[in-house]
C-alpha cells in the first residue's frame, strides 16, 4: 500500500501526459510557420486629462467605445517552445464617445459620440509555450510590443456641434509594450484553435483643430482584448 | 509552403499599406490667406458657444448683475450661436492687419429666430483690456457681449461686433482710437466678412433680411456715428442708428477738458489718443510745445491697450488715475497779446472745489489735476493757443450752430480731433437716428457731444430728438421712452440707497454718491441699449 500510495502522483502525472501531449516524434515533426485567422474584441480602459485649450468648459473628456473586428496573424517557431507571433487586426472603426458634461453649452455631450478613427495596431510577440508541441493543449505566454497609428480621422455632426465647427483630429502614433497569455489546442492534422487575452499600452496626443482654435488631450486607451482564432500551420 | 508564407506576407502588407494609404483626415475650416480688408479669415468661423434660451436664460439669471439685465431686455426668445470672426482690414496707418470679433446668430424654433433676420452691428466702449473678446460669452468679465446677446441676439437680430484691431488676435501694435476713418472701415469690414459667414454657419439659413441697425457706446457710439457716415457714402443701405454716450464732437469735446472740465477716465483715454494719432497722422511726438506726456511717465502712450489690468497700471505708477493735468497753472504769454495771455492763464485754472455740493461737476474735474501729472502744461498751452485761435462753435460758449472750427486747426491733436469730430464735412443721417445718452455722464459730456450734434443737426428730419435717459428740472420723464427714463433713475436711487446699506458697504451719503458717480457712464449703457431696441423695432 505504502509503495501504491507514493508511486500514484507520478502515474496521474503520467496518464495527464498521455492524454494532451503525444510521442516525441510527432513533436520534431511540427512546422515553424502558422497563419491565425479569428475575431479580435477589444475592451477599452481608455483615461484621459480633461480637454484643454480655448473656451471648453472644465470635466470635457473622451472615451473610446468597445468593438470587435478580424484578427490575424502570422506565428513563426524560433526554437522549442518559443514563438514569434506578428499580430493585426482588420483595421477597425473606433467610435469616441463625449464624457464629461450632459452639455456643452446647449449642445449634447456626455455618451454622444463625437468622432472616429480607424487605427492599424501591429503587435509582435514573444511567446513561450508550456507544453512540448506534441500536447493537444498548448498554454502560452508573450511579451512583445505595440505599435499603433490612427487614420480616417474623422468628426461626426455632432461632435462638430460641441467643437464649434468642422474639425481636424490628429493622434500621435504609439509604441507600447504588450502581453499576451492563451492557450491552444490541437484540433486536427495542420489546424489549431487558439483563445488568447492581452492587454497594450496605447497612448496617443490627440489634437482637435477647428477652425484655428486648438485643444489637446492625452488619451491612454487601455486596450484589452480577447482572441479566438483558428491557426493553420504549414 | 513558401508560396503560402509569400501569399501572406504579401496580406499582411497589403494590410498596412491599405492602412497608409487611407491616412485622410477629417476637415476643418478654410483659411484665407487673402489680405483684402473684408475677407473672412476663418470660415465658416469658430463656434464658441450654443446656448439656447432657456439655458441663456440660467446663465444670465446666476448673477444679480444678469438678473438686473434680464429685468430689462426681457426674457430670451431665441437661443444665441456665439461665432468668432476673424476677418482682414486696415490700420490707422493703412497698414493690412487682421481683425476679430463676434457674430452672434439667433437660433430656436420661434419664428423671430431663424431664416432672414434683422442685422445689428454694434460698436464697444472703450477698453483698456488688450486680450478683450466680445464674441467670448464664456468669459464672465464680456458684460458688453453678454448685453448685446441678451438685448438683440436672444431676441431675433444678428449681431456683429469687431473687437477692434488692436485687440485679442489683432498684432496691429497698438489701437486705432477715435479714427474715424479707421473704425468705419473696420466695421464695414467685419461686417462684409459676417455676411460671407452667415451661410455657412451651423443655422446656415439664418441671414441678414436687408435690415441694418447701427449701435454702439461710449467710444462704440463715436464708431456707430462714423460708420453710419461711410455706408451711407458707400450706398450700403442702413435702416436706422442708435449711437449712444459717444465723444461725437470730438473737437469741443477735447476743448473742454483741455480747458479744465477734465472727464472721468481721462488719464486713460488720453494714451490710447496719442498713440493712435501719433500712427494715423505722426503728429503727436514732434510737437513744438515739446512732449505731450511728462517725464513721471514716460511710457504712458505705449501703455494701452495692455493685458496688465488698468488697476496695475495705476498702482505700479505706469499711469496717473486722474491727474491728467499739471495741478501748477501755466502762465501763458503770447508776445504782443497780453489780453488773450491773461484770459488763457485764467481759463487753464485748477477748478476749484466746492465742500458744500458734492454733486458740483468742479469736485470732478478738481480731480484731474495733481503732480504728477499726465500732460506737460506746455503742451496744453499749445493745445489751448490753438483753441483761442482757431475756436470751436460749442465750446466754452455755444455758438449758433455749433460749427467746427472755420479753419483746420495747426495744434496736432487739436488738428486730429478737428478731423474726428463728427462735424466735418457735409454729411448728416439720412435715415433715422437717436442719440442716446445720460445728462450728468461724467465720461462722455452729453451736452458737449450728444448736445452738440443734435444743435448741428437740428435742421435733419432724420435725426430724432436725443434722448437723456437721466432728464432733470425742468425737464421729466416723457415720451415714447419716458418708462426707460424712469427706469434709470429709479435703478439710480436704488443704487444710492444700496450703497449705505452694510451689503452695499455701508456708505455715507456723500462716498454713495460718488460711487454713483463713477458708474454712472456704465450704468446709462444697458437703458440706451433698450432704447436703441425699442426704436429699431418700428422698422
Amino acid at each position: 500500500m505504502k509503495n501504491l500510495k507514493l508511486s500514484a502522483p507520478p502515474m496521474l502525472a503520467a496518464a495527464s501526459v498521455a492524454l494532451f501531449c503525444a510521442s516525441t516524434a510527432l513533436a520534431d515533426d511540427a512546422p515553424n510557420n502558422s497563419l491565425r485567422l479569428g475575431s479580435y474584441s477589444v475592451f477599452y480602459h481608455t483615461s484621459a486629462d480633461d480637454i484643454s485649450g480655448p473656451y471648453v468648459p472644465p470635466g470635457v473628456n473622451l472615451q473610446a467605445e468597445n468593438l470587435t473586428t478580424l484578427y490575424a496573424a502570422y506565428v513563426r517557431r524560433l526554437w522549442s517552445r518559443f514563438d514569434v507571433e506578428l499580430a493585426l487586426g482588420y483595421p477597425p472603426l473606433a467610435k469616441i464617445k463625449g464624457l464629461g458634461p450632459t452639455t456643452v453649452g446647449s449642445v449634447p455631450y456626455n455618451n454622444v459620440e463625437v468622432s472616429s478613427a480607424r487605427w492599424i495596431s501591429p503587435t509582435l510577440l514573444l511567446e513561450y509555450r508550456f507544453l512540448s508541441e506534441d500536447c493537444a493543449w498548448q498554454p502560452f505566454i508573450g511579451v512583445g510590443v505595440n505599435y499603433t497609428t490612427f487614420y480616417d480621422r474623422t468628426t461626426t455632426a455632432a461632435g462638430n456641434a460641441a467643437f464649434g465647427g468642422p474639425t481636424r483630429l490628429s493622434l500621435t502614433a504609439s509604441v507600447g509594450p504588450a502581453a499576451t497569455i492563451g492557450v491552444g489546442y490541437h484540433v486536427s492534422g495542420p489546424w489549431h484553435a487558439y483563445a488568447s487575452y492581452s492587454i497594450a499600452q496605447v497612448k496617443s496626443d490627440l489634437t482637435a483643430n477647428t477652425a484655428g482654435v486648438v485643444r489637446t488631450t492625452n488619451i491612454s486607451f487601455g486596450p484589452q482584448t480577447l482572441i479566438f482564432s483558428l491557426g493553420y500551420s504549414f | 509552403m513558401i508560396k503560402i508564407l509569400k501569399r501572406s506576407a504579401i496580406l499582411l502588407a497589403a494590410s498596412l499599406l491599405a492602412a497608409c494609404g487611407g491616412s485622410a483626415s477629417s476637415t476643418t475650416a478654410t483659411v484665407s490667406v487673402s489680405t483684402t480688408p473684408g475677407t473672412l479669415s476663418v470660415n465658416p468661423p469658430f463656434r464658441i458657444a450654443s446656448l439656447d434660451a432657456a439655458t441663456l436664460q440660467a446663465a444670465l439669471g446666476a448673477t444679480a448683475a444678469g438678473v438686473q439685465l434680464l429685468q430689462l431686455t426681457g426674457n430670451p426668445v431665441c437661443g444665441v450661436d456665439f461665432y468668432y470672426l476673424k476677418f482682414m482690414t486696415v490700420g490707422g496707418a493703412r497698414e493690412m492687419t487682421q481683425s476679430s470679433g463676434a457674430l452672434m446668430v439667433p437660433t430656436g424654433a420661434a419664428p423671430t429666430c431663424s431664416g432672414p433676420l434683422p442685422i445689428v452691428e454694434y460698436a464697444h466702449g472703450t477698453w483698456t483690456n488688450q486680450a478683450s473678446n466680445i464674441a467670448d460669452i464664456t468669459d464672465p468679465s464680456n458684460t458688453e457681449g453678454a448685453l448685446i446677446a441678451a438685448m438683440f441676439a436672444a431676441q431675433g437680430y444678428i449681431v456683429v461686433a469687431p473687437n477692434y484691431a488692436g485687440y485679442d488676435i489683432s498684432t496691429l501694435g497698438y489701437h486705432p482710437y477715435l479714427d474715424a476713418g479707421q473704425q468705419s472701415g473696420e466695421m464695414m469690414d467685419i461686417l462684409a466678412a459676417a455676411r460671407t459667414a452667415l451661410p455657412n454657419t451651423f443655422t446656415h439659413t439664418t441671414v441678414g433680411n436687408g435690415k441694418l441697425f447701427l449701435a454702439g457706446y461710449d467710444e462704440g457710439g463715436h464708431v456707430a456715428m462714423a460708420t453710419l457716415r461711410a455706408l451711407e457714402a458707400a450706398g450700403d443701405p442702413v435702416t436706422a442708428a442708435a449711437p449712444m454716450s459717444g465723444p461725437y464732437a470730438l473737437e469741443a469735446f477735447g476743448d473742454a477738458v483741455f480747458f479744465g472740465k477734465v472727464n472721468l477716465g481721462s488719464t486713460v483715454f488720453a494714451p490710447l489718443l496719442a498713440n493712435s494719432y501719433e500712427h494715423a497722422y505722426s503728429n503727436i511726438n514732434n510737437d513744438p510745445a515739446g512732449p505731450i506726456f511728462s517725464s513721471a511717465y514716460p511710457n504712458a502712450q505705449a501703455q494701452l491697450p495692455s493685458t496688465t489690468p488698468i488697476d496695475t497700471l495705476f498702482a505700479e505708477n505706469l499711469l496717473p488715475l486722474t491727474a491728467l493735468f499739471n495741478s501748477t497753472t501755466p502762465v501763458v504769454s503770447i508776445p504782443t497779446q497780453p489780453g488773450l495771455s491773461a484770459f488763457l492763464t485764467a481759463a487753464l485754472a485748477v477748478p476749484p472745489i466746492d465742500p458744500n455740493n458734492p454733486l458740483n461737476p468742479t469736485n470732478l474735474w478738481h480731480a484731474g489735476f495733481g503732480n504728477p501729472y499726465l500732460i506737460n502744461n506746455n503742451y496744453r498751452v499749445g493745445y489751448a493757443v490753438d483753441a483761442a485761435m482757431h475756436p470751436d462753435g460749442a465750446v466754452p460758449a455755444p455758438q449758433p450752430g455749433v460749427p467746427l472750427a472755420m479753419t483746420k486747426p495747426a495744434q496736432g491733436l487739436r488738428q486730429n480731433f478737428y478731423l474726428n469730430d463728427l462735424r466735418n464735412g457735409p454729411w448728416a443721417p439720412t435715415v433715422p437716428t437717436l442719440m442716446c445718452g445720460g445728462s450728468l455722464d461724467p465720461t462722455v459730456y452729453f451736452s458737449v457731444n450728444t448736445g452738440t450734434m443734435a444743435a448741428f443737426w437740428k435742421a435733419d428730419p432724420y435725426v430724432l430728438p436725443a434722448l437723456d435717459v437721466d432728464p432733470h428740472p425742468p425737464s421729466a420723464p416723457a415720451g415714447l421712452f419716458a418708462p426707460i427714463q424712469v427706469a434709470f433713475q429709479t435703478s439710480q436711487a436704488q443704487l444710492f440707497a444700496f450703497y449705505q446699506t452694510p451689503a452695499g458697504g455701508g456708505l455715507s451719503p456723500a462716498a454713495a454718491q460718488q460711487k454713483i458717480v463713477e458708474g454712472y457712464h456704465v450704468a446709462v449703457s444697458p437703458f440706451c441699449t433698450l432704447a436703441a431696441r425699442s426704436f429699431f423695432s418700428q422698422f
